[in-house]
């Protein structure tokens, strides 16, 4: 069973932000299926869809590795099942 | 594949982040009714290991739950079946007993409060629901997690005044057990008119004997979502508004319905019901005054405060009812003064009167709540306070309830601190006119005509 996330990161902007997000999300053998991203101001907005397969990886293990590259660089990062935006604006 | 917009997501994520949204409570319904045998020993033995065994993966699950949606459940909560009619015995001592099981199944399987320390003597007591009452100065006194409360009046059963006398000296006896602490004890009492079978909130939690065997029901709060969302809109008209809070507790709303499925699901438990409640905490920005201020009053208790409530608490409930086909439980506003910072400040600084509180009580959820008042109420005083906030309740077939706090040793003015989600607050002043000759008549204040709709 595939799991899809949303990982969505606020901060202010500086070089290679994006590229260390999804090199974390890759060490943690989950893909990337979607990624927006805006700078408004100097700051760093971004939202990607992410998915892994059951196994491979856990919500928990991918909220650690990235809440502490957040840390990292600067970022808020956060990962949230994709079920609670569905549920929260959509019937 | 449901298409998100990044707008979405990212006010999700500031609902949860910034505005405090979380759920408040995810409460574990236990029916009791199989633990009942004639001695009290092994009916509190009967009682501990059933909430050990059923409710024991609550707290994992809840945490599991926490981490896969990034919403914070606040509280871990089980409510049982009102304790009167579980407990064959009209000794109290067996009560407290039993009272203490509770608290130390609470305790072991790592839950905040347990509710359901209650009976139902709207009409009359039996000597049990006698019993139980008599035990709870020992009870609440004698634990830490436990909850009790009493519904002592109903649109179909009118006011037991008698019952009403009995909580008021129960009040007193908890405050004075408590002293130490600000008589903290009586947060942990309600006193219902109409009480749900199926409330989720503390202290009032209770698992009605027309509940499932377990359930799950869960109470979502976002007072702070719903404060943005008017401050962000200062120019809206009424209609406007309403529509705007609507459409805000709607969100709110569906995510206390997905948390439910899932619980009840991995709990292997009925989904019993979301409560649409709006509650506030002690936090700032969390609180029902505040979306009152919102709306243009400089304070609670300025004129108009009970319009812009009722205005509330109605928007609540239509966004909430179209976001789940499972509401109950209280379903409203809640106006706790100690819990919400900006109504203790609005009684500190003179705008907020308990008789303008309990206006208030006639248009949205619970009543008199969190109130301290000083140490030496008077019985009866306490009584006549109760009894009016029954009779909203009574006459408007509403849940109406009283959280009353005589803190011993607290005059007018003084500043109490209960702490955590208890808050801290002022002591309200009391209206000392007589009211003896009233409240001591004795017997039922009679059923409303409300009361027959067959």
């Amino acid at each position: 069973m595939r799991t899809t996330v949303i990982v969505t990161a606020l901060g202010p902007d500086s070089h290679g932000l994006l590229a260390q997000v999804a090199t974390t999300i890759a060490e943690q053998n989950a893909n990337v299926d979607d990624v927006s991203q805006t700078v408004a101001s100097g700051m760093f907005t971004m939202i990607m869809f992410v998915s892994f397969d059951q196994g491979e990886s856990t919500i928990a293990a991918l909220k650690e590795a990235l809440e502490k590259t957040g840390e990292a660089i600067g970022l808020q990062i956060h990962v949230q099942h994709e079920n609670i935006f569905k549920f929260m604006h959509r019937i | 594949m449901v298409f998100i917009t990044a707008q979405e997501i990212l006010e999700t994520v500031t609902m949860i982040r910034s505005e405090n949204l979380d759920v408040r409570a995810v409460p574990w319904g236990i029916s009791r009714d199989d633990c009942a045998v004639v001695a009290p020993r092994p009916t509190a033995e009967r009682i501990h290991a059933k909430i050990v065994r059923r409710a024991g993966r609550l707290v994992a699950v809840a945490a599991e739950l926490q981490e896969k949606y990034g919403v914070p459940i606040v509280n871990r909560r089980v409510s049982v079946t009102p304790i009167s009619e579980v407990v064959g015995s009209d000794d109290p001592a067996a009560y407290v007993e039993v009272a203490h099981a509770l608290d130390a199944a609470a305790h072991e399987v790592g839950i905040d409060f347990l509710g359901g320390f209650s009976a139902l003597v709207q009409k009359g007591c039996t000597r049990g629901d006698s019993a139980l009452i008599e035990a709870i100065p020992d009870a609440i006194a004698g634990t830490q997690r436990v909850c009790s409360s009493v519904n002592v009046a109903s649109t179909r059963a009118g006011i037991n005044m008698d019952a009403v006398l009995r909580m008021a000296d129960v009040l007193l006896a908890v405050s004075k057990r408590t002293a130490e602490h600000d008589s903290i004890g009586c947060a942990k009492i309600v006193i219902f008119c109409n009480a749900p079978e199926d409330n989720p909130f503390m202290a009032g939690a209770m698992h009605g004997s027309g509940e499932a065997e377990v359930s799950i029901n869960v109470a979502i709060s976002g007072p702070g979502v719903v404060r943005s969302v008017v401050a962000a809109n200062p120019e809206a008209s009424f209609i406007d508004l309403a529509d705007l809070i609507k459409r805000t507790t709607f969100k709110i709303t569906r995510v206390g319905e997905l948390i439910a499925r899932e619980a009840s699901q991995m709990l292997d438990a009925e989904l019993g019901i979301i409560d649409l409640s709006l509650a506030p905490t002690p936090a700032v920005g969390d609180s029902i005054a505040e979306i009152l201020m919102s709306m243009g009053l400089e304070a609670v208790g300025a004129p108009g405060t009970t319009a812009a409530l009722a205005m509330l608490n109605d928007a609540v409930k239509k966004g909430g009812t179209m976001a789940t086909s499972s509401t109950g439980g209280l379903s409203g506003a809640f106006i706790p003064v100690t819990e919400d910072a900006a109504m203790a400040r609005a009684a500190a600084d003179g705008h907020l009167s308990i008789e303008k509180l309990e206006a208030m009580t006639a248009v949205c959820s619970l009543g008199l709540d969190m109130i301290v008042v000083p140490g030496d109420t008077s019985r009866d005083a306490l009584a006549g306070t109760i009894a009016d906030v029954m009779a909203i309740g009574m006459i408007n077939s509403k849940t109406t309830g009283a959280r009353l706090i005589p803190a011993a040793g607290k005059k007018v003015g003084d500043w109490v601190t209960m702490g955590g989600l208890f808050g801290e607050g002022p002591v309200m002043k009391v209206n000392t006119a007589g009211n003896s000759a009233f409240v001591t008549r004795g017997g039922r204040i009679p059923a409303p005509l409300q009361g027959l709709t067959n």
